[in-house]
């Protein structure tokens, strides 16, 4: 409480310091009184810079009052000594350079150090020496009369100057800014031309499915009801009817494989009722007492879709397999532009990352610019999460 | 029997048409898409539909979601809907909370030219028949909650896909090569192991069919 009561104490005397610091220089510029002994002014001030105020930022702002005073001082002259031809207004010229280069210097140091500076102050050069140009052709113009605009060549070649050290010193950056944004556009056109490779990808999956469906699968099947139908009449020739039964199961074998292949290609729960439905048959199939936590209600494209349910048909198969697990879980959950697919175990783990299979997975969520991670510490499951753009 | 088929590739279509004919079966209409089927089983009330899951325009679940509209409308009417792939998400859909008159098989089954018209008799009069592959989807050893079906023997699993497909008692003793008594042995026992209550025969089928989902699901 002491030291509070102290340290308030001391800001209240620094307060009404700072307060009759600023009655007293506001009394100096209402008397056009400056104060004029360095020694003087340092012992006078330094409290204020205690208190946040820079020597540089003091000096600034004490050359424009000057300034302001002087400008003022010289007009009263002007017309206390009978008017005339208006030569303060060349004094003024020479004040506003003074503030402009002080204003110009502030500018270039808030640049970072190097070249960029350094075109900054060759920039405030450039721009003070055509104000001085402009200003002295304007004054010789209003008073004593028109005359042609004798800066232009000397303003061009200021310009000039300017921009060649501005080009000269900033030649690498703007390479790199050039090389960047190249790179970038470069970036984002191969992103989108991926992007429809996947998507063109599995409209032809879907495409060469539909084909296997409704050409070779259905003629197979219809072969197998005409071979049927020919079984049933020769009953009394066994030797054919053998030949018959043979050339069924041939194919009724070629039937399974078509079907496995497309069942590969799209599994056709997903197709038909969506991720949420095929993922519920697949633990269902697997009989793991699998629970499925679906949280994302996001329409998604068949390509992300796709990748999800082989996923989750991947960890699910291994879990079956590998893990001996008794419970695993599925959970779908949206975040911002992604789906998060996460398939865990609470079997022996100790997985394999790098095995062909979760090597494959990877693979195919990675061209999609996803990401999978698996966790399977021995003995403490497995849990597999991928993360699925769908922007 | 008055049978409709729903089913868009000629040449399936026309082979089913003349096996059915050619087994003394009426086919009363033959239509290509799901809209159809259901003004066919409006103005010819069929005693059996014959309906392929995958149906233009979406060539998705078409034909399934009409079979069960078809179901709704007309709930006497049997229905057999055939497919390329068997999914037990299907089947229950179709079977709703009413197994009667319901079949539910692979396309390539037709093949098995017998078993088929068996089928097709047994979902026209009221039975239930399921594909063998969904069958042993359901009854594979599993994990989880499985337990209503732990307790029967690997013969009585047999026995049971076997009922389940729509055979009769003959046709299982047949096919395990076993007698027809061994296999009223066993299904009396598969009855009481899933504690299905005493009632005439058939409806004790369906049951266990049911029983069966109920577990899957």
């Amino acid at each position: 409480m002491h030291c509070g009561r102290r340290s308030i104490g001391q800001a209240r005397r620094l307060d009404a310091r700072r307060e009759t610091i600023v009655r007293v220089s506001e009394r100096a510029r209402l008397s056009l009184e400056l104060p004029v002994a360095p020694g003087a002014v340092r012992r006078r001030w330094m409290p204020l810079l205690a208190a946040g105020l820079s020597i540089g930022e003091y000096a600034r702002s004490l050359v424009r009052r000057l300034a302001f005073l002087s400008a003022l001082l010289l007009a009263a002259i002007w017309a206390l000594d009978g008017q005339g031809y208006f030569w303060p207004a060349w004094a003024w010229l020479g004040l506003g350079v003074l503030v402009l280069i002080d204003l110009g210097a502030a500018w270039a140091w808030r640049h970072p150090p190097g070249a960029v500076r350094r075109v900054a102050c060759v920039w405030t050069v450039v721009g003070v020496a055509a104000v001085i140009l402009v200003c002295t052709w304007l004054l010789t113009w209003l008073l004593a009369g028109a005359r042609s605009f004798w800066p232009t060549w000397a303003l061009l070649g200021l310009a000039t100057a300017g921009s060649s050290y501005s080009l000269i010193a900033l030649h690498d950056r703007v390479l790199v800014a050039h090389g960047k944004r190249a790179l970038r556009a470069r970036i984002d056109m191969l992103t989108h031309t991926r992007r429809q490779a996947v998507d063109a990808q599995a409209a032809e999956l879907r495409r060469i499915e539909r084909d296997l469906h409704d050409g070779a699968q259905a003629r197979l099947v219809a072969l197998t009801l005409q071979l049927g139908r020919a079984e049933l009449r020769c009953n009394d020739q066994p030797e054919v009817r053998g030949l018959i039964l043979d050339a069924q199961r041939e194919a009724h074998h070629a039937i399974a494989e078509l079907r496995d292949l497309a069942r590969g290609i799209v599994p056709p729960l997903l197709a038909d009722r969506g991720l949420e439905a095929a993922v519920q048959s697949l633990a269902a199939r697997y009989g793991l007492g699998t629970s499925i936590e679906a949280q994302s209600r996001r329409e998604l494209v068949p390509a992300v879709e796709r990748a999800a349910y082989f996923v989750i048909a991947e960890a699910l198969t291994n879990t079956a397999k590998h893990a001996c697990a008794e419970h695993s879980w599925v959970q779908l959950k949206d975040e911002h532009h992604v789906l998060a697919v996460v398939v865990g175990d609470d079997g022996c783990g100790g997985a394999d990352p790098q095995g062909s299979g979760l090597a494959g997975l990877r693979a195919r969520v990675e061209a999609l610019d996803g990401s999978l991670r698996v966790h399977s510490a021995a003995g403490a499951g497995t849990v597999l999460e991928a993360r699925l753009p769908c922007a | 029997m008055r049978v409709v088929i729903a089913e868009d590739l000629a040449l399936l279509r026309a082979g089913l048409v003349a096996l059915l004919r050619e087994n003394q079966i009426e086919v009363v209409a033959q239509v290509e898409d799901g809209p159809a089927l259901l003004r066919a089983i409006a103005g010819h009330k069929p005693d059996l539909a014959i309906v392929d899951v995958r149906l233009p325009p979406t060539y998705s679940d078409e034909g399934l979601l009409a079979a069960i509209e078809a179901r709704r409308r007309q709930p006497e009417l049997g229905v057999l809907v055939l497919s390329q792939y068997v999914e037990t998400a299907y089947a229950s859909e179709l079977i709703g909370g009413d197994t009667a008159g319901i079949g539910y098989l692979l396309k390539e089954r037709v093949g098995d030219v017998r078993a088929f018209l068996d089928a097709l008799h047994s979902v026209a009069a009221g039975g239930t028949v399921l594909d063998r592959q969904v069958v042993s989807e359901l009854l594979a050893p599993r994990g989880g909650k499985r337990e209503a079906l732990s307790g029967l023997t690997a013969r009585e699993r047999d026995v049971l896909a076997l009922m389940a497909e729509g055979r009769s008692n003959t046709a299982i003793a047949e096919n395990l090569t076993v007698t027809p008594g061994a296999v009223e042995k066993h299904i009396t026992n598969i009855f009481a192991k899933l504690d299905l209550p005493a009632c005439d025969d058939d409806h004790r089928r369906v049951l266990a069919v049911l029983a069966y989902l109920r577990v899957a699901h």
